[in-house]
């Protein structure tokens, strides 16, 4: 084949013929239309309206404000407040989905009998949608007839029912763990990815050398698992910044403020407050922060393509 | 020794085991439980963990509400000292997962259309552009759906579709079409690119060379698309919740979370449409969950 003849020169200087650039980009066509026209435009939008001083209560008069959004944005202490309750429920999940995942994921990477069960039965957390997984968790938590209570009392670790979602110092761990149980399936699984593509016979290398096991777990294991670690740590986090239906679900941002974290923020701005300019402003925040925070991930991932 | 140490770790794993499928069922359980409870019994402290009387009055409650038109008056049935009462949108729900339903077949069906061409081309072809467009679709997979809210909502009432299903789908798509190119091309990468060359050299355009070739043996990998786009659809509630006003287009997250901001309804009764909504989702993922695992493991396996 003649390839040659009509080759195209590629960045690195690979020929590429014209066929192959003029199939791959209809191939292409339909999915750069779909993301051009649903993602990229709806961010550049996002952006231009943030300029302007936009409210539906107000539809008339949209005055174009430069960056006043932004600066008053960095002027509420809400906003600041809500940042740190971002943080901090961000953390706290992130570190117990970790944990809970890791743990999970070795279990499943053993060979036993009803194994398989396990790991269908894992998936049932992760299939759950989101508003039925609050729903559930708002029932367990009830501070009237709630199984939380009924069975500290049985276990007699509490002598009288207790407000869970209502006491401001425990809201936001209380919703980190509904938010936990749902996420957890989803890091075992990709987790265990990672645990199996280990080879064994570095395993068995060890044993020769003498390694106990936990001495292959802390030389082999963890060393071998870091890109998949990272790799969930980066995923589950920014799914914990962004994180909105529990919160809808479970306290609307309360008792007072305890659990107003960013994405509640922006739901209240925008259509509570109906103050588009703001809530674009700040949507688009947290999509700068997560952009910076997936640069990790995709530098990660794109490795790999 | 060897035999100790066997069991040492059958008692193990078997203690591990148990501690993961309390943690991972016992909510759901719970859930289950309490949806076959009548009101009187569901408040008792502490709490019937197994059902003494068990009852699917609560479900058929919301069947019947289809039928039974459900004012007022006719709403409070229950004992109204525990609150036994069945809201009136009880009747939404199961139009609501018609909605759910039909977005969701629609979402998967525009996501395969989209996302397999592309997917094959970033795999299999060299062309200029390839790492842009890898690099564009993994940057358009992070945006967060809370920055799609408020442009999708301008843009969507200028053209009339609020409250219209089809305003779901469009949007959906943003969500749900880089995760699936991404499962793709990693798995039609782990296929060998002689494949490729032979159905060439056969005479094959890229176009046949994608159809007859690579897409039957990328079948794990298309049943996890399938599968992530069609659960992403039936849960998804943020942009529902903007787009949607009224049953006419409302999805069944946003029925469900209509019950649980009401102070007035009966627990055992959002319970029962808890229930009914966690069922398809969880039967669809546990019969297809060999796909799963498969369908992200090429990707993660190659690093």
């Amino acid at each position: 084949m003649s390839a040659r003849a009509g080759a195209l020169r590629g960045v690195f200087g690979a020929p590429v013929s014209r066929y192959d650039q003029a199939s791959a980009l209809w191939l292409l066509a339909p999915m750069l239309a779909v993301l051009l026209v649903v993602a990229v435009f709806p961010v550049v939008y996002s952006f231009w309206i943030s300029l302007f001083d936009l409210k539906l209560t107000r539809p008339h008069r949209v005055p174009f404000v430069w960056f006043e959004n932004y600066a008053e944005i960095f002027q509420d202490e809400l906003f600041w407040s809500s940042v740190w309750r971002t943080i901090s429920f961000t953390v706290m999940s992130v570190a117990a989905i970790m944990a809970i995942a890791l743990a999970m994921a070795l279990l499943l990477n053993e060979e036993f009998r009803g194994r398989r069960f396990l790991s269908a039965m894992l998936l049932v957390p992760w299939a759950i949608p989101y508003v039925a997984n609050g729903l559930m968790w708002k029932w367990i938590y009830d501070s009237g007839y709630g199984a939380l209570n009924g069975i500290l009392l049985q276990l007699d670790f509490i002598d009288k029912y207790m407000v869970w979602l209502g006491d401001s110092r425990k809201t936001l761990a209380l919703i980190a763990n509904a938010f936990v149980w749902k996420e957890v399936p989803l890091a075992t699984i990709l987790l265990l990815v990672g645990l199996k593509s280990i080879p064994a016979d570095l395993y068995s290398a060890a044993r020769v050398d003498g390694a106990n096991t936990w001495r292959r777990f802390v030389h082999i294991t963890l060393p071998a698992l870091r890109p998949s670690f990272m790799l969930v740590v980066i995923y589950e986090t920014m799914m914990a910044i962004r994180h909105f239906d529990l919160f809808f679900i479970l306290t609307e941002g309360g008792p007072a403020e305890a659990s107003h974290v960013l994405a509640w923020h922006v739901y209240v701005e925008t259509f509570r407050k109906l103050s588009f300019g703001t809530g674009s402003a700040l949507a688009y925040i947290i999509a700068l922060v997560t952009f910076l925070l997936a640069f990790w991930l995709i530098r990660t991932l794109g490795r790999k393509l | 020794m060897s035999r100790r140490r066997g069991l040492g770790r059958s008692v193990f794993l078997f203690a591990a085991s148990a501690v993961f499928l309390v943690y991972v069922l016992a909510p759901v359980a719970w859930l289950v439980s309490s949806s076959l409870q009548r009101d009187a019994e569901i408040t008792s402290r502490p709490p019937h963990w197994i059902p003494r009387e068990p009852t699917l009055e609560n479900f058929a409650a919301i069947f019947e509400a289809r039928e039974k038109k459900v004012t007022y008056e006719t709403r409070r049935e229950g004992d109204p000292a525990t609150g036994g009462y069945i809201p009136s949108t009880a009747r939404d729900l199961l139009p609501s997962m018609w909605n759910s339903l039909v977005v969701a077949l629609a979402v998967v069906a525009l996501n395969l259309l989209v996302a397999v061409p592309a997917a094959y081309a970033m795999a299999k072809i060299r062309f200029i552009g390839r790492s842009t467009s890898i690099y564009f679709m993994l940057t358009t997979r992070v945006i967060p759906d809370i920055a799609l809210v408020v442009p999708f909502f301008l843009l969507i009432r200028t053209f009339g579709l609020l409250d219209h299903l089809g305003s779901l789908v469009i949007t959906y798509l943003a969500i749900t079409v880089p995760f699936s190119v991404f499962i793709l091309v990693s798995y039609f990468e782990s296929l060998p690119d002689e494949l490729d060359k032979a159905a060439r050299v056969d005479g094959c355009s890229r176009l046949q060379t994608m159809l007859r070739v690579y897409v039957p043996l990328a079948l794990p990998a298309l049943v996890a698309v399938v599968l992530f786009t069609f659960l992403t659809s039936w849960n998804e509630f943020l942009l529902a919740l903007m787009f949607t006003q009224t049953p006419k287009s409302q999805t069944m997250p946003i029925v469900v979370a209509s019950f649980a901001s009401d102070f007035t309804i009966s627990f055992a009764f959002i319970n029962a449409a808890g229930v009914l909504a966690v069922i398809p989702p969880v039967v669809m993922a546990i019969i297809f969950e060999r796909y799963i695992v498969s369908g992200l493991t090429a990707g993660a396996v190659k690093g």
